[in-house]
């Protein structure tokens, strides 16, 4: 592991991009019951060596799954390889609509 | 993107990180589950005993409401039923609702021990009618309250500006203590004082007695059953259905994915039901000609709260609603009910008849079961899932499956619930009117039903903490489309 977290590995590859994609697809929200990406929830993802920062939002501003949404992606990221570090921010601008949820998820969650 | 007021957390790779399910606190404003909990289980505990005693006792709605043991049953009701899940509720939501942590989580778990001892001595004191005890068990509610209402208020004022909601909440304050406070001077003005004052007196005790006193000699102008219906609507309308209200225009946008529709009318339905709420316990306190003016402004409040309702189930992106809000969207069809009675009962120089004394029962039963006891059914089922969720899966998300929500519950079960408390509610509804115990009793018996349903979907909800449902993240082929941005 390495012992400094703002600086990259020497010696591991830095994680997949698509990886870190399908890790964050695995975090799902319980009420809506689909993933925080098909959800559009994560805004950005910025890699650098070992260190990942997720930009998110949530739903609603004061939604009760925040804290629950943002331990599941840390959980996640983390266990891709590769990854040293995740700094997840949680941020709501812009806000949130069910525009941006995957028109395919959207169908599938019944969701207008 | 505008992070200034956003939290971020960092997490690395070779930090000790619990996998257990009773890992150590997710940071955050959210209070630890098990105080919200304990006073929803409570809670749940005192609607099954009410409706238990009146299994037992049909009689006692047959015949009219001013009696004590009608009156201890009602406070089973609104005190141990209501105000509990009212107060978890509270305790859960605000923080999230406003977001920002509860004052302290201390005083919360003192007022819940307060609260259970005040509760069950008040209903027992009320059932032997001894109004001095009643005065002691009383006053600790009035403290409980008090802990509950200082904690809430110190919450709040850790945010800047006024929302509709935090509105909403700061008036069920001003009520609840208003509450309170009429019923314990109507335990006081129902008790005899008696002072030796020739063997020297603790200037105190004189103060308080000399206090209980002006408070008896100021409520003995009133006609007893005026008092009693005016302290009943300062906490039905006052607390319990503003409180409906204002959680409902969080809620229910939230639950449904839509919005407020219009915060003007939002903000008018709750000025109007607190002037409503205002007027009504002045009118029926005074017996006054004017009670049809207060219960139009308290109708016209409720009115716009239903419209702008409407409004937001209109234009929800949820197609189909889950039946939690069914149930609770149906309560507040059956509010509609309530305040047409209501306003037909304010009337001046209705007498007081055998019948209409039932239509005043009715109004009581519709208020406290069919308003406010269907709309927190239909919302514990939305409350108690996410709180078990909560503290059995929120350190397992993104490294297991975990399941949804309604998945903690048997749907089919909750419909079967539902509909047998809305039968329960029309039957036990047509014994009342028509005075008949035997019909009372079956009633009463399919709303214990409805509670056996829901007791099985508790248990089972709650069977996630001690059995967790984890099942490994299965491979799945990403959805066309993707995320925002990726930067590298």
């Amino acid at each position: 592991m390495n012992p400094n977290p703002t600086e990259p590995s020497p010696t591991t590859p830095p994680p997949s991009e698509s990886a870190l994609w399908e890790a964050l697809r695995s975090v799902i929200d319980p009420e809506i019951g689909l993933n925080l990406v098909d959800l559009g929830l994560i805004y950005d993802l910025h890699i650098e060596g070992g260190q990942v920062r997720v930009t998110m939002t949530v739903t609603t501003p004061g939604c009760p799954m925040v804290q629950s949404l943002t331990f599941g992606v840390e959980t996640a990221v983390l266990a891709v390889e590769g990854v040293d570090g995740v700094l997840v921010d949680v941020v709501h601008e812009p806000p949130w609509n069910p525009d941006m949820i995957l028109p395919e998820a959207r169908a599938a969650a019944g969701i207008r | 993107m505008n992070t200034a007021s956003s939290p971020s957390s960092v997490a690395r790779a070779d930090a000790p990180r619990s996998s257990g399910s009773a890992g150590p606190r997710l940071d955050g404003p959210v209070p630890d589950v098990t105080l919200p909990l304990r006073f929803v289980l409570f809670g749940i505990f005192s609607l099954v005993s009410g409706i238990v005693m009146l299994v037992a006792r049909p009689d006692l709605l047959a015949a009219y409401h001013y009696n004590q043991h009608i009156v201890a049953i009602t406070h089973v009701f609104v005190l141990g039923f209501l105000l509990s899940i009212v107060s978890g509720a509270m305790y859960q939501l605000v923080p999230i609702v406003l977001e920002t942590p509860l004052h302290s989580e201390r005083l919360a778990r003192w007022h819940f021990v307060v609260h259970v001892v005040s509760v069950t001595g008040m209903v027992a004191m009320f059932w032997v009618w001894n109004m001095k005890q009643l005065g002691h068990f009383g006053s600790g509610l009035a403290l409980g309250a008090a802990l509950f209402s200082w904690n809430i208020i110190r919450t709040l004022l850790r945010v800047r500006g006024w929302t509709v909601v935090s509105f909403g909440i700061a008036s069920v304050l001003f009520w609840l203590g208003s509450v309170v406070i009429a019923g314990l001077a109507l335990a006081a003005a129902k008790s005899t004082y008696e002072l030796n004052e020739s063997s020297g007196v603790n200037p105190l005790l004189a103060a308080t007695l000399n206090g209980l006193r002006a408070a008896q000699s100021f409520l003995a102008r009133f006609e007893p059953l005026a008092v009693m219906h005016s302290h009943a609507h300062l906490g039905v309308l006052g607390v319990f259905i503003l409180v409906t209200c204002t959680i409902a225009y969080r809620l229910v946008p939230m639950f449904v994915i839509g919005e407020m529709q219009n915060p003007r009318r939002a903000w008018t339905s709750l000025w109007l039901i607190n002037a409503g709420t205002a007027a009504t316990f002045l009118a029926v306190l005074n017996q006054s000609p004017l009670k049809p003016v207060a219960g139009l402004i308290s109708a016209s409040g409720l009115l716009l709260y239903g419209l702008e309702l409407h409004a937001i189930i209109r234009n929800r992106r949820r197609k189909t609603l889950d039946w939690g809000i069914r149930m609770f969207l149906t309560s507040q069809s059956l509010l509609g009910v309530l305040v047409l009675l209501g306003l037909g009962l304010s009337r001046p120089g209705i007498p007081l008849t055998p019948f209409s004394g039932q239509l005043e029962t009715t109004y009581g039963f519709l208020a406290i079961l069919g308003v406010a006891g269907l709309a927190i059914l239909g919302m514990l089922y939305k409350i108690v899932p996410f709180l078990v969720w909560f503290a059995a899966y929120s350190r397992q998300i993104g490294r297991t499956r975990t399941p949804a929500l309604h998945e903690m519950y048997s749907t089919r079960l909750q419909i079967l619930g539902g509909g047998s408390w809305l039968a329960g509610l029309a039957v036990t509804i047509a014994g009342i009117l028509a005075s008949h115990p035997a019909c009372i009793r079956a009633g009463t018996l399919l709303l214990a039903a409805s509670l056996v349903t829901f007791a099985f979907n508790i248990a089972r909800i709650l069977g996630h903490l001690v059995h967790p449902q984890l099942q490994p993240i299965a491979p799945r082929v990403p959805a066309s489309g993707g995320p925002l941005r990726t930067t590298t």
